[in-house]
């Protein structure tokens, strides 16, 4: 089994997307696609899987074990989908069917595509799940599961049908280190087990797990490739050098201040939601130009503490006090996925004005504060979803600072940007505590980050899940 | 078929209607005017449209029943649409015994089938159009009321309002930014269907003798009074028919989605 990439090009309307990219797959050794968005990376798996977006073409040599695969017509490429490559779901809670039970998603695979009959498929997906750790789990439907066992759900489908090719494109991407860790190994055993593996990510720590072989792509151009982890450790690249840079573990740690005033206070905080103890009696006071963390895994209740101190949720038990001179929108946030946190059909330069109307505020106060955050005027005309995600981010920053807040709340705020984003923002975030002497709320389930930035880590544990 | 098609087709539908009525006033006839010695006569000479079994002229009844038809239908939809979805928004930004008041009263509405619910109203005032309007505006502005609420409900419920509110806005704000680029696009789909449904709760009303009545010229109740001349005429009983066709499917076809 083999896969042969020669000269792979895609051009689309505007020119030359993917500029010639030649690789070869070998079982047992991943290969590793690196790069941020926009870079190329996803283009280069759907080309081979052939579900490029209307528009785009592929040209040069796809050979899938001996077999020229790009000249196919669309229902022959269809007819590969499944049985000889496959792709791995991103976010898999979202790719499972909610009305579904486990073992039924992975069953209807074998009687579907192998024919095999009910009582077989049962027992085939059976002993499926039981090797993926997953006994038990069948019979419960994707929300009765946690999000590293719909993952392996995902998987446990994805393979059924028995592909040899097995594309995952950004398998991490929302999900917390200790999960990271888990689907890392979980793709590592499918190579292993023999398979082919593509990997596309940005996410430095898990091509560290995976091993093999990896490329780095800037711009549709392929700028160095070369074994795990020797390219890692031994970057040569400026941009692989600046990637790796990019892992919170290797930043600086962040000057602390002098705690100031106290802006809030919470204590004896209990809260729970939906039957479950997120807070059992938890005390927490932030002061002026501190940083404090709070760190934990998903579900652990690390937004609702950060929600109760902003008054943004009520407490079951216990106070929350502000500081008599923190002014009523003293307190602001940054959310997790920026783009839900603007009204999606207005100009951000509208957006902005409003504000500006709204509080009275000096009207070159935007422009004053724009070069600051590394962000180009001409970019107030666009809709929230034609800027990128850190640009975003920095709008979003941008509409609280110019509230001079007291406190920032920074929720899982850089979570879903790429390494280099996210460093860009976190530093941005950094000065704004040293030249305003703000306090900065960090909920990061990332530990390296928290222990990086913060004076200050809270680490949540979930009570008994 | 493209969505820019059917919207072209849909409005070239809604034109050709629109182009009758206007055409009554030009041609210059009396609707209620007899001639009994005219009586169903085919298209042609004096009668475009030919006439009806008391010798009235066709295109002027038709055109005066467009004039009517259109009139109602979109008055009765517009007081439904801003009803229902005042009080959607209402709902979803008020929450509490107010939503709770208010999906009791849209279910109760929705538990009778409209034109019945139309017939009880209009039974206050045989004749008059205005119960009329009333039963339908009734019947019609649950709808509105669910989808503005329900899609209202979703964007508060968003990050985004949150954000809003922390930055200090107040609900204006949040109703004109927020709410209203999303629920606008909804009720103007929803108008044009509902305005299809209350030019045929018109008709089919007239047309078992609820609201307007003869000599009034309403395309319902044209057909009523032409159905025991179908084998003579077919035509003049077709014609009232086929405009409320046309009225309805343009409206349906100009307030096509792009599918999702």
């Amino acid at each position: 089994m083999s896969l042969v990439v020669e000269n792979l090009r895609i051009t689309g309307p505007e020119g030359l997307l993917v500029h010639g990219v030649s690789f070869t797959l070998l079982p047992g050794e991943p290969l590793v696609l690196l790069g941020e968005t926009g870079s190329g990376k996803s283009l280069l798996a759907q080309a081979v899987m052939g579900n490029l977006p209307p528009g785009l073409h592929a040209g040069g040599r796809v050979v899938l074990d001996g077999q020229d695969i790009l000249p196919l017509p669309p229902r022959d490429r269809r007819a590969l989908w499944g049985r000889r490559i496959a792709m791995l779901p991103q976010e898999p809670w979202a790719a499972l069917d909610p009305t579904m039970r486990a073992a039924a998603q992975v069953e209807e695979v074998d009687r579907l595509v192998h024919r095999r009959s009910a009582h077989d498929a049962r027992q085939h997906t059976a002993a499926r799940l039981a090797r993926l750790g997953l006994d038990g789990a069948g019979r419960r439907y994707p929300f009765q599961l946690s999000g590293g066992m719909n993952q392996r759900v995902a998987l446990a489908a994805t393979e059924a049908a028995g592909a040899g090719l097995l594309i995952a494109d950004e398998p991490t991407k929302g999900l917390d280190a200790e999960l990271r860790d888990t689907a890392g190994a979980l793709l590592r055993a499918e190579a292993e087990a023999g398979r082919l593996l593509l990997v596309i990510t940005h996410d430095v720590a898990l091509a560290r797990l995976l091993g093999g072989q990896a490329m780095v792509m800037l711009s549709g151009q392929v700028v160095e490739a070369g074994h795990l982890p020797v390219l890692l450790d031994a970057p040569r690249h400026g941009y692989t050098r600046r990637l790796v840079a990019a892992e919170p573990a290797r930043w600086q740690a962040w000057p602390h201040r002098q705690p100031g005033r106290t802006v809030v206070k919470g204590r004896n905080l209990r809260k729970s939601l939906g039957g479950r103890e997120l807070l059992g009696g938890l005390d927490l006071e932030v002061a002026e130009g501190e940083v404090v963390a709070v760190s934990g895994r998903s579900g652990c209740g690390k937004t609702t503490l950060g929600n109760l101190l902003l008054g943004l949720a009520r407490t079951d038990w216990g106070s929350v006090k502000r500081g008599t001179w923190v002014a009523p929108l003293g307190m602001q946030k940054l959310y997790q996925d920026p783009l839900a946190a603007f009204a999606p059909h207005q100009a951000l330069g509208q957006g902005l004005a409003d504000l500006r109307q709204r509080h009275g505020l000096a009207a070159d106060a935007v422009r004053h504060l724009l070069p600051r955050l590394r962000l180009n005027q001409a970019l107030l005309v666009r809709r929230p979803s034609e800027v990128s995600g850190g640009e975003l981010q920095r709008f979003g920053l941008l509409r609280a600072l110019l509230l001079n807040p007291a406190m920032l709340f920074a929720d899982e705020a850089t979570s879903r940007l790429d390494p280099l984003t996210q460093q860009d923002v976190m530093m941005l975030l950094g000065e704004c505590v040293q030249e305003r002497n703000m306090a900065l709320l960090v909920v990061t389930h990332e530990a390296a980050l928290a222990e990086k930035v913060a004076s200050r880590v809270i680490s949540l544990r979930t009570a008994a899940a | 078929m493209t969505l820019s098609r059917k919207r072209l087709l849909g409005g070239a539908m809604l034109a050709a209607v629109a182009g009758i009525a206007l055409l009554g006033p030009l041609h210059g006839v009396d609707p209620l005017r007899q001639n009994l010695s005219d009586a169903l006569l085919p298209p042609g000479g004096a009668y475009p449209l030919g006439t009806d079994h008391l010798g009235r002229d066709m295109l002027a009844r038709l055109a005066a029943g467009a004039r009517l038809s259109f009139g109602l239908a979109l008055l009765a939809a517009l007081l439904a649409a801003v009803a229902g979805t005042l009080l959607g928004l209402l709902a979803a930004l008020r929450g509490g015994w107010a939503e709770r008041m208010l999906l009791g009263l849209a279910d109760a509405v929705q538990a009778l089938p409209a034109l019945l619910l139309v017939v009880l109203v209009t039974a206050f005032a045989p004749g008059a159009f205005l119960p009329l309007y009333l039963g339908i505006t009734l019947a019609l502005w649950v709808e509105f009321f669910r989808i503005s609420r329900n899609a209202a409900a979703g964007v508060l419920a968003r990050p985004q309002v949150e954000a809003a509110r922390l930055l200090g806005f107040g609900t204006g704000h949040i109703l004109r930014r927020h709410l209203w680029p999303e629920v606008a696009p909804l009720v103007a789909t929803l108008f044009a269907f509902a305005a299809g449904t209350a030019v045929t709760t018109v008709a089919a009303l007239a047309f078992v003798g609820v609201g307007a009545r003869p000599p009034v010229p309403e395309w319902g109740s044209m057909m009523t009074e032409l159905l025991p001349y179908y084998a003579e005429a077919p035509l003049a009983l077709l014609l009232p028919a086929l405009l409320i066709f046309l009225t309805v499917l343009g409206l349906h076809l100009l307030a096509g989605r792009e599918r999702a």
